[in-house]
Order: structure tokens, then C-alpha cells, then sequence
């Protein structure tokens, strides 16, 4: 089956290669195959391994979401320095279906994550603490703002 | 417009998912290791900010000897390519004294102008010897020959506009020009796969810059329509001016721009029209005039004509062509013209001499052979490659055509095998061409003969099925291409 790949407007090439076709199913596909990889290697209960997905997937999409600063390459120039990946993408236009969908998958996360391990104590409480994290993070009102100048420049 | 078979992108993403994944891994360990070596460096910053070099150390040097292969010939259709090895996994090369005779793919030699020609060598030299090799100055002290007169008199001539200015390298006449015309108050509407050079003149310029989606005049009145009745950024205040730049064909997609309908648009709203023709003159429309000609637009109504005399005059250098006020403009402007050295007299009498034989000022119609045979390979091979079942990108006629690879796996396994095969392509990934659409860029020639295009379209079908790109089906006749669903095995 094909798809007719556009060409975008954004000029970040950091950023465009989100705005392409089959992004979305490979992020999806990419946390279910973790999860049967962790079911496998640790040989846990479902629910345990959801609530370890859930935990790397905010371990890493933290950090290069909301972390990393810039652009891994020198071609545009160093105007993005001061950015994150998340406030770089659409152009740093807000609520856009991108922006949407991202919000979503790390509550549906937590969703999955307490609903199979019966939101059982030690780990309800961490999953409870990564997903308000994560959705604060993605807030509107959070483009640009460094609370108490964690991460802010030099 | 690109077709990805939807397993591809998906299997594109999670390729360049897990080298990125591999990079970073090997990042963390490099900064546990070298945390424990001793650094003489203490309180001097770092060459590069944050992580931007990661892409060139993590992805780019693991496929390094892809890339700048030293070539020991002229790029003629058959070419010299320098043998190398690695002991260092890629990060540094050794050249060794053999070389290998490969067919040339990879250069912007259209017209043929690349290696010895009959018209323009004897020229050349003759130049060469009455004026030497560099003019040793800037055009506006003591770097101005008669050649150079002669020069831009032949470029008017040729493209069609009142006067020219010449300059001694292609990206710096955009990058110097585009600030000299338009600066902070103005408008810049680029074409989002733009070269660097327009993106760079563009940036040095201070001017604002939006981006319209390619090749759509449609996003582009709209883009227009919203900034003139925006104005500029804070002040509202209208626009001083007004420039959208738009290329003849475009280097990665082969694509011919809409003209017509661009300086349509650019015409209603009073925006001037910057045209960049670095690959298109010289190779397309029927006496190698350009896109104008190809297209059927008045050059009048394009108000600054740029273009390069790298591709399909063998030769060095750029041009602008535009009104008698404008060049003169530039001429008393421009830095490019006052402080950059002018171009080197040989070369300059290697374009005249193209630009000659073109014509058919030499007395032979070599230049309309040329031509024809250009067009003639060009057509063929995107035909032959497309019924192969290749995705091949470009509009007919244009002598740019990309196959798409998409996998980054497959960007070296495409050029390693074709180099075996003694066959020589350029490949292109990202940044150069949006993350998903690697690709391997064919660059047909005039000199080309038809038994070369066979033999690389045999090489190119043989790589093909073993990297398997080929994204379409097959045809086994010569029917109307129909995409169906294919089992990609």
C-alpha cells in the first residue's frame, strides 16, 4: 500500500521528518515490540512490564524532547540553540495535531501501565509522577519556560 | 509528488531510530572514557555546541567512503576514480595509486563541455598562454580583460536581458547578490527545497523570509496574500520590497518549476521574480536557452535571471543577468564584483567558446546535436529506469534524475555496489533530502553514447534487485503505469 509523501514548509530538518507519512504507526509499533521484548528478557507480569515501558519511554522521550537543546547537525546555523525538540517542531505553532498526538500517548501509557498492574502502590505512584510530568511539560504555557533556570542557557 | 510504500517509511523511521539509538550509546560511553583521560584543554569551550556535530560523527563517517571520492580525470562520460582504503573504520582514508575507469553518473557535464571539446580546448590554451592562469585581482582594480567584456556581452546574448554581470564562483554570486538587493523592511519568498546559497544570501540579507511549499503557486498566493496584508513583523507597516526566488530545475527532484504561473502570481501582486538557472541553462529548451525558452516565458517579465556556467558549460563561475539599471547597480555594489578576484581568464573563454558552439556561431550544429542527444538520453533513461520498476523523480526532459533508496542501509549498499561494478552515482541522504527520501542522483550527459545508458541501466537493475528499490512493479511492455498493491519481498 502506498502514500503520497508532501512536501512540507518547515525548514528545521530537525523537525520536518515528523510532518511525513508513517511516523505515528512507528512510534505505536516501536513501544509495543519494547514491551514484548521486556516481557521476554525479564520474564515479569504484563502489568510490571507496561509500567517499565512506560517509565523508559519517559526516561528518553524527556530527554530528547524536553532536554536536548539545538539541532544534531551545524548546517542551519545554531538558530534553534535555545530550544528544545518540542519547541522546535511545527514551527513552535501550538495544539497542532503533532503536538496532539504526542500528549496522548503518554497517557494512554499510564493508562494501560495502572490498569494491569491494578494500580497497585509502588507503582502507581512512579507512573502517576512520569505522566504529570510529561503532560506539564507539553502545556502551551510551558513554550520557553525554564522553571528556576533548570536547563536554561548560559 | 513522492509514492512511499507505507512498509518502507515505517521501516526508514525504526533504521534511523536505531542508529540514533547506536549514537547515542556510543556518545555515553566516549564521555565515561574520556572523562578518565587528561586533557591539556581546561577552560577553553568546546569546538562545537551541544551535540550539533552529532549527526556527521554518529551517522555520516559510518558511510564516509561514499562520499568525496577523489577522481583523477576529467569528468568525462568515462572517468578515473581513485582507489582507497580505511584502517580506521572510516574516519580516515588512504589513497592509493590505482584507479579504477568507471562510468561517470554523478557529473553536472550536460552539454558534454567536461573534457576536451575541438571548439574550446585550442581556445583555452590559447588564453591561457596570452593571459594567464588567474587575473590576480578584483574586477574592479586591474581584473577586467577584454575577455571578460566579451564574456558578458555573450551571457546578454544568450539569455535574452539588456545586461549581465559575471562572477567568479556559482554560490557566492547568490550568497553576495541577495543581500546587495533586498535587506532589513523586505520580503524573502523561497521555495522550501531552495539551495543553500539562496537559503545563506537569503539570512545574510536580514530580510524576513517565509517559505512557500514546492512548486505550488497555489501555497505561494496564499503565503503572499497573508504577508502583504500582515506587513512586517511588529510595525505592520507595508513591505519594502518584495522577492521571491524560485530555481529552474531543482537539483535533488529534477522538478521544472511552474514559471508561468509564478511570474503570473508574482505579476498581480507586484512581487519581483528571481531566477535561479543553475541547472537549467544551457540543457533544456530547444536551443539550450533555459526554462524561458522551454516554457514559453517572456525573459522580461523575470527581473533577475541568475545562473552558473558550472554544469553545462564546463566552466566556473556565475551570472546575473537583468535591466541595464540593475547590473549597474550591482556593479557598484555588490562585493562579490569589488573585492572578490574576477574569473579566471581561461575559464571565461571556455564559456564563451560553449556558449559559441550552442549557438551554432562555430559554422557546425554541433551545439543542436548536443541538444538533442541530451534530451534524447535523458527521455530514454527515465523511461527504461521507470519501466524497470524504479521510482524515479523529475518532469520529462530534465537531465536530473533521482531514484529513491529511502532505507538509510541502502544509501552505501547502493554506491559501494554500482562502484564495484565500475559504475559511478552520487547518493544523497539527509540533511541534503528530508529524513524518509534518500536517494541516488543520475546526472545524464550529451556525451553519454547509447551503448554507456544500456550498460549502466543493466548495472543500475542488477544493484537494484539486490538492494531491492524497486519500489514499483515491473512493466514487461510499453503500457500506461498503473500503481497496484505489490508484495515487497
Amino acid at each position: 500500500m502506498y502514500v503520497r509523501a508532501l512536501p512540507t514548509t518547515d525548514v528545521n530538518r530537525n523537525t520536518e521528518w515528523f510532518t511525513y507519512p508513517g511516523v505515528w504507526t512507528t512510534y505505536i509499533l516501536i513501544l509495543f515490540f519494547s514491551w514484548l521484548l521486556v516481557l521476554s528478557v525479564f520474564h515479569c507480569s504484563p502489568g510490571i512490564a507496561w509500567t517499565i515501558v512506560h517509565l523508559a519511554h519517559f526516561t528518553v522521550t524527556y530527554h530528547s524532547f524536553h532536554w536536548k537543546k539545538g539541532t544534531p547537525f551545524g548546517d542551519d546555523q545554531g538558530v534553534y540553540n535555545r530550544l528544545t525538540w518540542w519547541e522546535q517542531i511545527d514551527n513552535g505553532k501550538q495544539l497542532t495535531r503533532n503536538r496532539k498526538f504526542l500528549t496522548v500517548v503518554p497517557v494512554v501509557l499510564y493508562l494501560i501501565a495502572s490498569h494491569t498492574t491494578d494500580y497497585q502502590h509502588p507503582m502507581l505512584f512512579l507512573n502517576t509522577l512520569a505522566v504529570f510530568v510529561m503532560v506539564v511539560a507539553k502545556f502551551p504555557h510551558m513554550h520557553k519556560v525554564r522553571i528556576f533556570g533548570i536547563n536554561g542557557d548560559q | 509528488m513522492i509514492t512511499i510504500p507505507y512498509l518502507t517509511a515505517v521501516s526508514t523511521y525504526f533504521s534511523y531510530g536505531l542508529l540514533f539509538a547506536f549514537g547515542q550509546l556510543r556518545d555515553f560511553f566516549r564521555r565515561f572514557i574520556d572523562w578518565w583521560l587528561t586533557t591539556n584543554l581546561h577552560g577553553y569551550a568546546p569546538i562545537c555546541l551541544g551535540h550539533e556535530d552529532f549527526y556527521i560523527r554518529r551517522l555520516y563517517h559510518r558511510i564516509q567512503d561514499c562520499f568525496e571520492r577523489p577522481i583523477s580525470s576529467a569528468p568525462d562520460a568515462w572517468f578515473d576514480v581513485v582507489e582507497r582504503y580505511s584502517n580506521d573504520n572510516n574516519k580516515t582514508f588512504k589513497r592509493t595509486t590505482k584507479t579504477s575507469r568507471c562510468l561517470n553518473l554523478g557529473s553536472y557535464n550536460y552539454l558534454g563541455f567536461g573534457s576536451f571539446d575541438e571548439y574550446c580546448t585550442p581556445r583555452v590554451i590559447e588564453s591561457l598562454k596570452k593571459f594567464s592562469a588567474s587575473t590576480c585581482s578584483s574586477r574592479v582594480d586591474a581584473g577586467t580583460t577584454s575577455v571578460h567584456a566579451e564574456l558578458e556581452e555573450c551571457v546578454t546574448r544568450f539569455v535574452g536581458k539588456p545586461a549581465a554581470v559575471v562572477f567568479g564562483m556559482g554560490y557566492a554570486t547568490n550568497s553576495a547578490i541577495i543581500p546587495v538587493l533586498i535587506g532589513k523592511g523586505g520580503l524573502i519568498i523561497s521555495d522550501s527545497l531552495n539551495h543553500s546559497s539562496i537559503v545563506n544570501g537569503a539570512r545574510g540579507s536580514g530580510a524576513t523570509i517565509r517559505v512557500f511549499q514546492h512548486n505550488t503557486p497555489s501555497h505561494l498566493e496564499r503565503v503572499l496574500r497573508e504577508q502583504i496584508a500582515e506587513g512586517q513583523p511588529r510595525t505592520h507597516r507595508p513591505w519594502k520590497k518584495i522577492i521571491v526566488v524560485v530555481e529552474g530545475i531543482y537539483s535533488m527532484e529534477g522538478e521544472i518549476c511552474h514559471l508561468p504561473e509564478v511570474v503570473a502570481i508574482c505579476k498581480k501582486y507586484k512581487a519581483y521574480v528571481y531566477l535561479d538557472e543553475a541547472h537549467s541553462i544551457g540543457a533544456i529548451g530547444k536551443t539550450g536557452k533555459g526554462i524561458c525558452e522551454l516554457l514559453g516565458v517572456d525573459t522580461a517579465d523575470v527581473d533577475v535571471m541568475m545562473g552558473t556556467f558550472t554544469k553545462s558549460f564546463g566552466s566556473c563561475g556565475g551570472y546575473i543577468a537583468g535591466s541595464k539599471e540593475l547590473v549597474q547597480y550591482l556593479k557598484h555594489q555588490c562585493p562579490a564584483h569589488l573585492y572578490a578576484t574576477s574569473i579566471p581568464t581561461p575559464s571565461a573563454q571556455q564559456i564563451i567558446s560553449a556558449i559559441k558552439v550552442i549557438l551554432g556561431e562555430d559554422g557546425s550544429n554541433r551545439g543542436a546535436q548536443k541538444l538533442a542527444r541530451i534530451r534524447e538520453n535523458s527521455n530514454f533513461f527515465r523511461a527504461e529506469l521507470q519501466k524497470m520498476g524504479f521510482e524515479v523523480l523529475g518532469d520529462n526532459d530534465s537531465p536530473v534524475m533521482p531514484i529513491m533508496l529511502y532505507n538509510p542501509a541502502k544509501i552505501p549498499a547502493f554506491s559501494r555496489e554500482c562502484l564495484r561494478q565500475k559504475v559511478a552515482v552520487v547518493v544523497v541522504g539527509f540533511p541534503a533530502t528530508p529524513l524518509l527520501l534518500a536517494r541516488a542522483r543520475i546526472c545524464i550527459s550529451a556525451s553519454h553514447s547509447r551503448e554507456d545508458l544500456i550498460r549502466a541501466l543493466k548495472v543500475i537493475s542488477k544493484v537494484g534487485d539486490l538492494s531491492g528499490i524497486k519500489y514499483f512493479p515491473a512493466e514487461p511492455k510499453k503500457i500506461e503505469q498503473t500503481k497496484n498493491d505489490i508484495k515487497l519481498d
